[in-house]
């Protein structure tokens, strides 16, 4: 088309996300290296709303943050690659089944999974209610308020995010390659390390992340089957930016949480490439 | 073997909210058994009045963040279209991709109240339809980069104007893929929760703030009943999203 129409018609998409993104991600940042009193001005710069967050403490939620996101991929991984796998190349005629069945909590509202679960580990929930039936036990539990509720439910949650990547991309895999590999002598068991995985590995990557991030920051997992009992660095944000004297603290350690989550990530990003090279190298 | 496990893990992600939907059948409330079959707790959920605030407010902000981030795609894809040059800029949008939702939510939540824009419905869709443009305008962009261009040629070249072909090729050619991630981020804005938590003030409720704030009271067999309705409202939109043939008869 050769009559040129003018920039502003494309604009508002780029505008409204610099407007209602970046900028508050760059004032964020601001506002943390900002102090005195905030309702008589904009403050000076200072960096002591770092000072206190340099304590082992605040390390250490960050630290089980980590482990918790960490824990959370690699478990959903377990479980994610062997399903995918099936329902990609031996599930047949239950596939769409199997994959709808997948998708719908995925789209479901994340609360009703929370209160799903809290209506089966509870006291008088329906798990304990089962085991006293079956006799397995004698006194109810306590399921709720400890760290298998926080894992049970992150694992959960999270799993769909693994599934999906993985399994279009082994629906996409070249299924040729497979025989290849075994007519050429080689076991499952070197197939899937030397072919398979190597080939599926982006998408294993990007469900890494797809939980591993948002896992990183989660705070009401843990604050309803945790019942205030374990804090990760979402909790820790959550409570100081909504209170209020804390929001410069709250804006500092939200900087810290997100520079301490870029490195894990970077880490992540170059282990994984690491892992495909030495996989790549050992089985050709 | 290998079936077994199949089961066991669909089993997993199926108990709960199988249990959870029975459950609001049972005439008794939570922590007893099963006593007999009721629609009790139906009734009464659809005669709760917060409820159905908080789910019109849901549905609200969902249809109008969708609405505004589908315009502003369509607009952006039109100006490449004309000829302007966007591919630059699409890098703005992979940061929805690596920024925790928290992180921008706080962040909203520190700009909005530093310019003194009070809290509530406009924030909440203004942060809403930032998380529905990374979805959109990526997929958009690379459906309409994949177009097959001799189509709007042979438009041009049969005498139709720009505008024309945009409107009667383009945007037709678009549409499938329009419907499908209008649908997404309709219900990803819909069960957003932690965008809504920061960004909603203390004088609305999204559905999601709503079930929260019963969760943390203590469960009641309403909201088991809410439940049900929601889980079939996804299996709905999910059957929508994946089965061309339903849409097609339906759009």
């Amino acid at each position: 088309m050769k009559k040129h129409i003018p920039f502003a018609i494309g604009s508002p998409a780029l505008i409204w996300q610099v407007l209602f993104f970046y900028l508050p991600l760059v004032i964020l940042i601001f506002s943390s290296f900002l102090g005195g009193e905030r309702t008589t001005g904009w403050g000076h710069f200072t960096l002591d709303n770092f000072k206190p967050l340099l304590k082992p403490s605040y390390l250490g939620i960050m630290f089980s943050s980590l482990i918790l996101a960490i824990s959370t991929a690699t478990i959903c991984l377990c479980i994610a690659y062997p399903l995918a796998y099936f329902i990609a190349f031996s599930a047949k005629r239950f596939k769409t089944l199997l994959l709808f069945l997948l998708v719908v909590p995925f789209w479901t509202n994340f609360l009703l999974h929370v209160s799903a679960w809290f209506f089966v580990l509870e006291r008088g929930g329906f798990l304990n209610n089962l085991l006293l039936n079956l006799g397995l036990i004698k006194e109810p539990i306590h399921l709720l308020n400890s760290w298998f509720a926080v894992a049970l439910m992150m694992i959960y949650y999270y799993l769909p995010f693994m599934v999906l990547p993985i399994y279009s991309a082994l629906e996409r895999f070249d299924k040729r390659l497979v025989e290849a590999s075994l007519d050429l002598g080689a076991n499952f068991r070197q197939t899937f390390l030397g072919v398979i995985l190597p080939l599926t590995m982006p998408a294993v990557t990007v469900g890494l992340f797809l939980v591993f991030i948002p896992a990183f920051g989660e705070f009401i997992i843990p604050e309803v089957m945790g019942g205030d009992k374990f804090f990760f660095v979402g909790n820790v944000v959550t409570q100081y930016i909504l209170g209020e004297t804390t929001v410069a603290l709250g804006a500092a350690f939200t900087l810290l949480s997100c520079l301490f989550l870029l490195a894990s990530c970077s880490g992540l990003y170059y282990g994984l490439k690491l892992f495909k090279k030495l996989l790549i190298r050992r089985y050709t | 073997m290998k079936r077994l496990l199949v089961a066991l893990t669909y089993l997993f992600l199926y108990v709960p909210i199988v249990v959870l939907i029975v459950f609001s059948f049972n005439s008794k409330s939570f922590p007893a058994p099963w006593d007999s079959f009721t629609f009790h707790w139906y009734h009464e959920l659809f005669h709760s009045k917060d409820l159905w605030v908080a789910f019109s407010n849901s549905l609200v902000i969902a249809l109008t963040s969708t609405f505004i981030s589908l315009t502003m795609s369509v607009l952006l894809i039109f100006f490449r279209a004309s000829g302007g040059k966007v591919g630059k800029f699409l890098a703005l949008y992979y940061g929805n991709l690596i920024i925790p939702e928290t992180v921008l939510a706080v962040g909203l939540l520190g700009y909005f109240t530093m310019l003194n824009i009070p809290l509530g419905m406009p924030t909440l869709i203004a942060a809403h339809t930032v998380l529905g443009l990374g979805f959109v305008i990526p997929v958009l962009y690379s459906r309409y980069v994949s177009l097959d261009p001799r189509l709007v040629e042979a438009s041009l070249d049969l005498g139709a104007s720009p505008l024309q072909t945009f409107f009667k090729i383009t945007l037709p050619l678009l549409r499938p893929s329009m419907i499908a991630t209008g649908l997404l981020i309709f219900i990803i804005s819909f069960d957003d929760f932690i965008l809504s938590y920061f960004c909603a003030g203390s004088n609305i409720q999204t559905l999601s703030l709503y079930l929260l704030a019963v969760i943390r009271s203590g469960l009641s067999p309403v909201v088991n009943a809410l439940s049900a309705v929601l889980f079939l409202f996804s299996c709905g939109l999910v059957m929508l999203f994946f089965s061309p043939k339903i849409r097609s008869r339906i759009f």
